[in-house]
């Protein structure tokens, strides 16, 4: 495809394909070192730095390990902005060079490549740091960049002009699906020839004075003090979800670019579906869960028996994993009983409008690899559940595809059907 | 103080600054008069924040079209002098 067109290209369907995959996590900055520590069973949760927490209920987060970040942002010849848009930047450099979209020696993706980028909370930093200068200068003292700073689509916009990508740009807002609905969004537009390559994934940073101890609030937090007890998805004595900062970034391309280009293929996306529940602004309807399910299942062309796991949203709050294993239920019947379950929230905290990018890395790992992670904190698995989770040791997997589900407040429903390289 | 010291102090100030704010890594080791404004990572957007900061921290409000044209560190430093730096 030349640089000068997005138009769409020939009405045929193409296979869409990852070629390349970065991780900024509380695991690490690393694929290698996130897997290391997925499969060793290693928390990213921790007692927050980046915040006084001592007058909140809930103290502990999944914070990227300090320096990390900055130190690659440094090596960019950037500086730390905001953290959403940092971290987005790091995650996209890695998957664009591990899809050989770049090198150290050529920074600048020398086709078209749309972006196609999700976030829940947006540039939660920019936003605090001018409400902070606003309240204590004045209005008239804002500072003049505060606007582009400010918008949710400063991250879209952050990649695109770092690396220098020119084909679609913008940003998926909804809540916890943020990721997973821009991930669906990428691959629909490559699938139908709008792009033939797009950056895709989420990303959100937001463990500053106002957002963190407003979410204490809403009363969905752990108040389990040990860190590494505290997020226990499935769990018959979970006690609610801990939030994460990171981001996660795709490189979807067609299958004939990916042969073309002679690059490794990381994995397949073979099928999406979303809905919306049009009952509540924050508690689920397994209802429109279920029906995102089943839509992405139709799309992939595969039954639920065809399906090898489930990486679940799996927040570790009652009322949505109660909904989340209905609905399994209401798609698999049966075979909800046997098909192994995993949920990584216990490991990289809920990342919010990231989550579905991490959660889905990491289902491509396992399938690469041919084992499921385990599951942390799950000693006492809900029997109200009804759900195979994977134990408290990794377990080895089949090549068959991969349910992940993403649905957040809002009531917004994503799922993808992911499949091996081949 | 002489023109030479309130100069140093200027661009002192001025590193300070952008050590604070610059989205870019500019190269301190050459840091001086001859720096050039694209190598401290301004451009017409950023360099509105400059002056934001300026004013803060110097006290000098500078117009944007007056800076539009300056190219180095050392012409920002004269006209915060010219203005009463």
């Amino acid at each position: 495809m030349n640089n000068e067109t997005s138009q769409r290209t020939g009405s045929a369907r193409h296979r869409v394909v990852v070629t390349g995959i970065g991780i900024a996590s509380p695991l690490g900055v690393d694929e290698k070192i996130v897997w290391k520590n997925l499969i060793e069973g290693k928390t990213g949760i921790g007692p927050i730095r980046a915040i006084d927490t001592s007058a909140l209920k809930v103290r502990n987060g999944a914070e990227v390990p300090e320096g990390l970040a900055e130190a690659r942002l440094k090596s960019m010849g950037r500086r730390p902005s905001d953290r959403a848009l940092d971290l987005a930047v790091v995650s996209a450099q890695d998957a664009l060079l591990n899809a050989k979209l770049i090198s150290q020696e050529q920074e600048s993706v020398p086709q078209d490549v749309s972006v196609i980028y999700g976030t829940g909370v947006g540039s939660a930093e920019s936003h605090y740091k001018s409400m902070q200068a606003m309240f204590e200068k004045g209005p008239q003292r804002a500072r003049p960049t505060a606007v582009p700073r400010c918008m949710y689509n400063a991250i879209s916009a952050g990649i695109s002009l770092q690396f220098n990508l020119t084909g679609a740009n913008h940003m998926v807002v909804s809540a916890c699906t943020s990721a997973t609905n821009a991930i669906g969004t990428a691959y629909r537009m490559v699938r139908d020839g709008y792009a033939q390559t797009a950056l895709t994934g989420g990303s959100d940073g937001f463990f500053d004075p106002f957002f963190y101890p407003v979410w204490n609030n809403i009363g969905v937090l752990s108040k389990i003090e040990d860190p590494i007890e505290a997020c226990r998805p499935f769990a018959a004595d979970r006690e609610g979800t801990i939030l994460g900062e990171g981001a996660g970034t795709l490189i979807l391309e067609t299958l004939e670019s990916a042969r073309s280009r002679g690059v490794p293929i990381r994995g397949e996306v073979l099928g999406y579906g979303e809905s919306s529940d049009a009952t509540h602004l924050t508690n689920p309807s397994s209802e429109g869960q279920a029906k995102a399910m089943r839509m992405a299942l139709n799309e992939a062309g595969v039954s639920p028996q065809d399906i090898g796991h489930i990486n679940a949203h799996g927040t570790a709050t009652h009322g949505n994993d109660a909904c989340e294993s209905k609905s399994i239920h209401s798609v698999f019947g049966d075979a909800a009983a046997d098909v192994p379950v995993v949920a990584n929230k216990s490991y990289f905290g809920h990342t919010l409008g990231a989550s579905g990018a991490l959660e889905c890395i990491s289902a491509f790992l396992a399938l690469e690899h041919g084992i499921s992670p385990p599951n942390l904190n799950i000693e006492n698995p809900d029997p109200e559940c009804r759900i195979n989770m994977v134990g408290l040791e990794p377990v080895p997997i089949d090549s068959r595809p991969v349910m992940k589900n993403s649905f957040g407040f809002g009531g917004g429903n994503g799922v993808l059907v992911l499949g091996p390289s081949e | 103080m002489s023109d030479i010291s309130k100069e140093k102090e200027i661009i002192g100030q001025l590193r300070g600054i952008l050590e604070e704010s610059s989205t870019k890594e500019p190269d301190w080791d050459n840091f001086g008069r001859n720096s050039t404004i694209e190598s401290l990572g301004l451009d017409s957007l950023t360099i509105l924040d400059l002056l934001y900061d300026i004013e803060e921290e110097i006290g000098v409000h500078l117009e944007a079209k007056e800076v539009l044209n300056i190219t180095t560190l050392g012409e920002l430093v004269d006209l915060l002098i010219k203005n009463g730096a």
